[in-house]
């Protein structure tokens, strides 16, 4: 603001009708020592203080005197800890501790008549500077004190929200450590889960093989039953040789779908490297098989395409190497006759 | 006792708020005698209650015993003093009903600044110069007009800025401003006569 527009706002200062910002320009504009402003303040004060004269008076009430006279007399000096204490509104003493300093001693001329006006005007003007500074400096304390008292109020502030913004980061921490906890739990959980779907695939796979071998046991089982049953079927008796005496084998054939089925049973185990051979013998035998013994010592073994059955004499099974070979080398252990 | 409640308001001896301030109950009592009645009609027409004026009185009165220490002759006269930090304390009163959701002041112009016809006639309790100022005031204010005596009421006894005048008269700022400088100004003349001359000015 102007000088100008604070001077013109000095009426409105007096008589309580500025904004606190406005207020707070108005003081420190008379805190900066303008004299003009400061004698036209007091003349509106003095307007604004009188305006109740202008009410018709009301007597207060009788009893009033009594008790502000029985109240205890406060003890002098006790002013300085209310002071304290800030107050929404203009402080009387407020504008009054702004305006008119103690009026000073008069000040008697310590120059002879001979040094002239000019020095006389000199010397007042020095003492009115001598008295605007000792009025500003008393001012500036106790803004330098208001200001100190400011600043320790900020400093308390900002220790405070200090002291917050650690603990907020101390929370932010616990909760980052929380994350992290969480987030090598998940993935803990993951990897868990993968294992968990790769053996999934497995016992898949497992099933599946099972299935598959099940379903092979099955449907032989059903065509060696479905061989029984049909009255068509022939069946050939192998009984064992000298060398497995509790031996003995039988072989079924279809003749329709020329398929044959061989169960064998108390064969003698076999060395390693060597396998039991079926041989279909017309006028030279001829290999249909090679088999081996399961846990019981027992065999079954599913012949796919055994044709010209009829034409067979003979059916025998003897032990060769492994693999098998075109025409029997080794000893004979089963003989059957078609 | 007699002589003391017949001095002035107006004319309160700073000497005596000295005595005061050094604990003179005698001085107090007195001081109380001269502006009690002056101070209870300004705390009576800002809070408009009887009991709660009297009740602000109170607190008023031990205020001034605690604080008159602080008091400096040459920064005002006595009867400012008092005037000013009533008027503040009844505003905090008014400002503070109103934020506890009371009505803060009978709306506008019910109670003017001046009574329609103001008292003017000379009381055997008051002393001379009250009278006259009491009269010289009146007039000064009657003088104005209408608009500029609201904006001057509003602001001293209700304890509104030309923001708030402005707002509740659904008025300019500027001329709410104006109003109240133009007021002030003719008050300030009428009043010339009763102004301390300044050592400054």
């Amino acid at each position: 603001m102007t000088h100008e527009e604070l001077e013109e706002a000095v009426p409105l200062y007096a008589i309580g009708a500025l904004e606190r910002s406005e207020r707070q320009a108005i003081e420190a504009h008379l805190l900066s020592g303008c004299a003009a402003c400061h004698a036209a303040l007091k003349d509106y004060q003095t307007v604004a203080s009188l305006l109740p004269f202008g009410l018709t008076p009301a007597t207060p009430p009788n009893t009033l005197k009594a008790k502000i006279m029985m109240a205890p007399v406060p003890i002098p000096g006790a002013a300085e800890a209310e002071q304290a204490a800030p107050r929404s509104s203009l402080e009387p003493g407020e504008w009054m501790n702004h305006l008119f300093p103690p009026i000073t001693p008069a000040r008697s001329l310590p120059f002879r008549l001979a040094m002239g006006l000019a020095a006389a005007v000199m010397v007042l003007g020095g003492g009115y500077f001598a008295w605007l500074s000792y009025t500003q400096t008393t001012e500036r304390a106790s803004e330098i004190r208001q200001l100190e008292a400011a600043v320790q109020q900020e400093t308390a502030r900002v220790a405070s929200i200090q002291s917050e913004l650690q603990q907020r980061e101390q929370t932010i921490a616990t909760l980052k450590t929380g994350m992290e906890q969480r987030t090598t739990e998940i993935a803990d959980l993951r990897d868990q889960l993968l294992q968990r779907e790769a053996e999934l695939d497995d016992a898949h796979t497992q099933l599946t093989k099972n299935d598959s071998s099940l379903q092979r046991l099955a449907r032989q089982s059903e065509e060696f039953v479905g061989l029984f049953k049909n009255p068509a079927s022939k069946v050939v008796p192998l009984v064992g040789s000298e060398l497995a005496k509790s031996a003995g084998a039988f072989l079924l054939f279809d003749p329709a779908t020329e398929k044959a089925w061989l169960y064998a049973y108390n064969l003698p185990a076999l060395p390693s490297g060597k396998v039991y051979q079926l041989w279909a013998i017309d006028d030279k035998p001829v290999s249909v098989s090679v088999f081996g013994l399961d846990a019981g010592l027992k065999a079954r073994r599913y012949i796919k395409n055994l044709t010209e059955f009829s034409r067979m004499k003979k059916f025998a099974v003897t032990v060769e190497p492994d693999g098998g070979l075109p025409e029997p080398t080794g000893a004979l252990y089963l003989i059957g006759q078609n | 006792m007699e002589a003391a409640s017949r001095q002035a308001a107006s004319t309160i001896d700073p000497k005596l708020l000295a005595r005061v301030a050094k604990g003179d109950p005698q001085a107090f009592e007195q001081l109380y005698d001269q502006s009690s009645t002056l101070l209870f009609t300004l705390s009576y027409r800002i809070l408009n209650d009887r009991d709660e004026a009297a009740e602000l009185l109170q607190e008023v009165y031990l205020e001034v015993w605690r604080k008159i220490a602080k008091y400096d002759v040459g920064r005002g006269s006595p009867i400012a003093w008092l005037v000013t930090l009533t008027r503040s304390r009844a505003i905090d009163r008014l400002r503070s009903r109103a934020a506890h959701g009371q009505q803060a002041v009978a709306d506008s112009f019910e109670h003017p600044l001046v009574s329609v016809t103001p008292d003017v006639s000379p009381n055997p309790y008051e002393a001379q110069e009250d009278t006259e100022l009491r009269q010289l005031m009146a007039k000064a204010i009657l003088d104005l007009p209408l608009p500029q005596q609201q904006a001057i009421e509003m602001a001293f006894y209700q304890g509104l800025t030309h923001t708030d005048i402005a707002a509740k008269l659904n008025q300019p700022l500027g001329t709410v401003k104006t109003r109240i400088k133009l007021a002030m100004t003719k008050l300030r003349a009428s009043l010339q006569q009763t102004l301390p001359q300044g050592e400054g000015a």
